[in-house]
């Protein structure tokens, strides 16, 4: 019998981006270079695990946006195109590498590679590989958790308590609509908390969410387990522990198995490296040089010289790195259950895009560590939070402290000179909102009013996106979020004084219902 | 025509186009900048030189801090990278207005020791209040006090104590540091005169720091959730005494933990938006 439990989450969202006024865009690209080098390796490991009988959990967290992307139409084609193109690419650095072999076998590897994405995304799961992960989760194999609406950061709309509501309410209603029930368990967007944030999610029927470290171990009455067991905030919601140890071992930059030499390095892109006129075509239209996803070094170490990267060995390091990464869980469980007298569960919880996208080797990585825990040990069992409260129904009861896993531990990342300008303005957007939804209650469901009520909640949960607060924090795209900032607010005051003065313009309505076309579903009466 | 006229004329447009691209580009940066310099020149202002002459109201307790430090902002954090992928041709978005015509201060919490505050004030708001002060109007300035409110039902008299910060004209939100974990505050912001008449513009809402340590609470209530989500509270305490332990070790790493940041935002790693 197992003597503890590892509890892996990953939590995958992109906020949302598409832009049909465009013949291709450059931010797109994010939802591609995801499905191309995270999810679709992500579900094969999944399959592969399946296919070879081997047992296993995980959870993981489908933000309502990503899933918007990833079953719109409009951004599936995108897709094949984006993958055709890489495919194209990989077939010519076959024949150009052909005299060097290091190099050769890896536009080898990168044409398998992308031509595999192409025939999972397209063939095998018919464009939309939500499927994917809803058939995992009705294998039981996946939890699927859902998250803010919008991926809004809750604590800092707390004057509206409407407006905390409605990106839980929108969230759990797009939720069951694409799984078929409604979800047990959210990952609080940048795992944001505040004590009365739980009552929310009680009202909605979700179970169990995850903090931060010290939004347990700062919780109050002291929790008797620390962050090894859950807790009961008092509304009866479940709170699961972020453990920092794990975390470090994947995330830390210093320590972090990513940075080893032996993986591949992620800045040295053909996009930068070969001929301007040989990589233009799958360059953006303005020519401007961007990574393009072939990547033929690894990190070698802290210098400017590079070495080809070697597939075999980086999966050597991919399968040393597992096997240690369960040593350390399995010496940390075997003492926690010396000192506690329940089963202890370590939860580690990271973004999706790590694995693949930044970490190439990191969907390898898990593969062997689930592999590993199936066959070479005792000690840990994977499980889900939702098993687990299963299996310890009595939990202490405490409430936890407010906290976010960003930089510091609380708000200030997404609080700060570079971002606290558009609190006030999504704060009475917020407002506005709720005011409209009182005002017009009883609006007939086909008129043009009911359609801009809806425009109006779709346009302010767009603009509260807590990615545009970290984007403008970190510096990089800049542009592009108050870009999106101000867009959404600046619709949703048009739509707000249209609705006001009762001359709502159809046109410009339906051309934003087009652009902004998430939640279809969306009621505006959450806002009431 | 010429094939090479009708080139250097393509190119010429095409030049003008760039340098079209490059305007709007650093339109945007500029106005970026300014925002920028806006709250950089606001955090300057309020520096520890001005938070050394705060001064308390009502009875100065101990543990208050004497001089609250002001928002070390410009050392740690780097200018933001202004390198772009690609010129976005977007069409022209409204600016968001200055205001919106309201009378009002909010309050928010940013970490267990600082607070953040936005307002706005309407024009004949300050003119009545400034009218009041007659000949003294003059010799008024704006203010924010910061009021320690915990646990009562506030009402303009009774706060455990409260500090007084001077705002420069034309700032419209600041960071207050309270340094206080796991207490209650609110702000009024108003007129203040050296004679020491205080008059409220708006008072904000109230807001709680978090706790910034372990609670000192270790009563234990168990709780049992029915599937029906039902809560039945169990009476007797389940295991053994032996949570201290277990709670140390927890412990151990968390100052690091928080010092560090081991998180989305602070990985060189994360999703793909924070990419270089």
């Amino acid at each position: 019998m197992e003597k503890g439990y590892l509890s892996l989450i990953l939590h995958a969202h992109l906020p949302f981006v598409r832009h049909p006024e465009y013949a291709e865009f450059l931010e797109e690209d994010w939802l591609f270079e995801a499905i191309t080098e995270t999810y679709i390796p992500l579900i094969d490991v999944f399959d592969k695990l399946i296919d070879d009988g081997i047992d296993f959990r995980i959870t993981m967290s489908l933000t309502p946006p990503l899933i918007s992307m990833l079953t719109d139409p409009l951004l599936q084609s995108r897709y094949i195109r984006y993958s055709e193109k890489r495919i194209n690419l990989a077939e010519k650095e076959i024949e150009r590498t052909k005299h060097q072999p290091d190099f050769h076998r890896l536009a080898q590897m990168y044409h398998r590679h992308f031509t595999n994405a192409r025939y999972v995304f397209s063939e095998k799961y018919h464009r939309n590989i939500v499927k994917a992960f809803k058939k995992f989760q009705d294998m039981g194999k996946l939890e699927i958790i859902t998250c803010g609406a919008t991926h809004g950061y809750l604590p800092l709309m707390n004057s509206n308590v409407n407006a905390m509501r409605a990106q839980v309410h929108v969230a759990v209603n797009h939720y069951e609509k694409h799984f078929g029930r409604k979800p047990r368990g959210i990952w609080l967007p940048e795992c944001a908390y505040e004590p009365g944030v739980d009552k929310i999610l009680r009202e909605m029927g979700i179970r169990f969410f995850i903090t931060e470290t010290h939004g347990i171990l700062f919780a109050s009455p002291r929790p008797k387990y620390g962050h090894y067991a859950p807790i009961f905030c008092p509304s009866g919601v479940a709170v699961f522990g972020r453990d920092m140890e794990s975390s470090k071992q994947v995330w830390s930059a210093k320590e972090g198995y990513p940075g080893d030499f032996f993986y591949r390095e992620f800045y040295r892109d053909v996009g930068f490296d070969l001929d301007y006129d040989y990589v233009r075509p799958y360059l953006h239209g303005d020519g401007k040089r961007t990574n393009i996803g072939i990547k033929y070094y690894r990190i070698t170490g802290k210098t400017d010289h590079k070495e080809p990267y070697s597939y075999e060995k980086a999966m050597d390091k991919a399968a040393e790195h597992a096997g240690n990464f369960m040593f350390n869980r399995e010496k940390h469980i075997e003492y926690l259950s010396t000192v506690m007298d329940r089963k202890p569960i370590v939860v580690a919880p990271y973004d999706a895009e790590l694995f693949g996208h930044w970490w190439f080797e990191g969907p390898d990585w898990i593969n062997f560590l689930f592999r590993k825990i199936a066959f070479d040990q005792k000690t840990i069992s994977l499980i889900t939070p939702m098993e687990y409260l299963e299996m310890y129904p009595v939990n202490q009861v405490s409430t936890p402290s407010l906290s976010s896993w960003g930089y510091k531990g609380y708000h200030e990342y997404w609080l700060n000179e570079s971002n606290d300008w558009i609190y006030r303005h999504l704060h009475k957007a917020a407002e506005r909102m709720v005011e409209l939804a009182k005002a017009y209650s009883r609006i007939h469901e086909n008129s043009l009013q009911n359609r801009a009520l809806n425009q109006a909640a779709r346009e302010l949960l767009l603009a509260q996106s807590s990615d545009w607060a970290f984007i403008m924090k970190t510096g990089t795209m800049l542009e592009y979020a108050m870009k999106r900032t101000k867009e959404h607010l600046f619709r949703f005051t048009k739509l707000y004084d249209d609705i006001r003065s009762n001359k709502i313009d159809a046109a410009w309505l339906s051309d934003i219902e087009d652009k902004d076309n998430i939640f279809p579903d969306i009621d505006y009466h959450v806002y009431q | 025509m010429d094939k090479a006229i009708v080139k250097e004329i393509f190119l010429l447009i095409l030049e003008v186009i760039k340098a079209f691209c490059e305007m709007i580009c650093k339109g945007i940066k500029s106005f970026f900048s300014l925002i920028w310099d806006r709250f950089f020149g606001m955090a300057d202002v309020s520096s520890i030189d001005k938070a050394e002459e705060q001064e308390w109201g009502v009875t100065g307790e101990d543990t208050w801090p004497t001089a609250p430090k002001a928002p070390s902002v410009k050392h740690e954090e780097p200018k933001p990278q202004l390198e772009r992928k690609e010129i976005i041709p977007a069409p022209e978005i409204p600016e968001l207005p200055d205001g919106y015509g309201d009378n009002r201060i909010v309050l928010m919490v940013r970490d267990p020791e600082w607070l953040f505050t936005y307002w706005e004030i309407r024009k004949e708001v300050m003119n009545n209040v400034l009218n009041t002060f007659g000949s003294l109007a003059h010799s008024a300035k704006i203010v924010l006090r910061v009021y320690d409110v915990t646990d009562i039902i506030f009402d303009g008299n009774n706060a455990h104590k409260y500090f007084t910060i001077e705002i420069p004209g034309g700032a419209r939100s600041w960071y207050i540091h309270v340094g206080e974990p796991s207490r209650s505050f609110c702000v009024d912001i108003g007129f203040l005169t050296p004679n020491g008449t205080f008059r409220i513009l708006s008072r904000s809402n109230t807001v709680r720091t978090p706790r910034a340590g372990i609670s000192e609470v270790i009563d234990e209530t168990w709780m049992s959730i029915a599937e029906l989500y039902e809560k039945i509270n169990i009476d007797a305490p389940m295991g053994l005494g032996i949570s201290e332990s277990v709670f140390e070790r927890a412990h151990k790493g968390l100052a690091d933990i928080l010092k560090e940041g081991v998180s989305s935002s602070d990985s060189p790693a994360s999703s793909p938006i924070s990419k270089k």
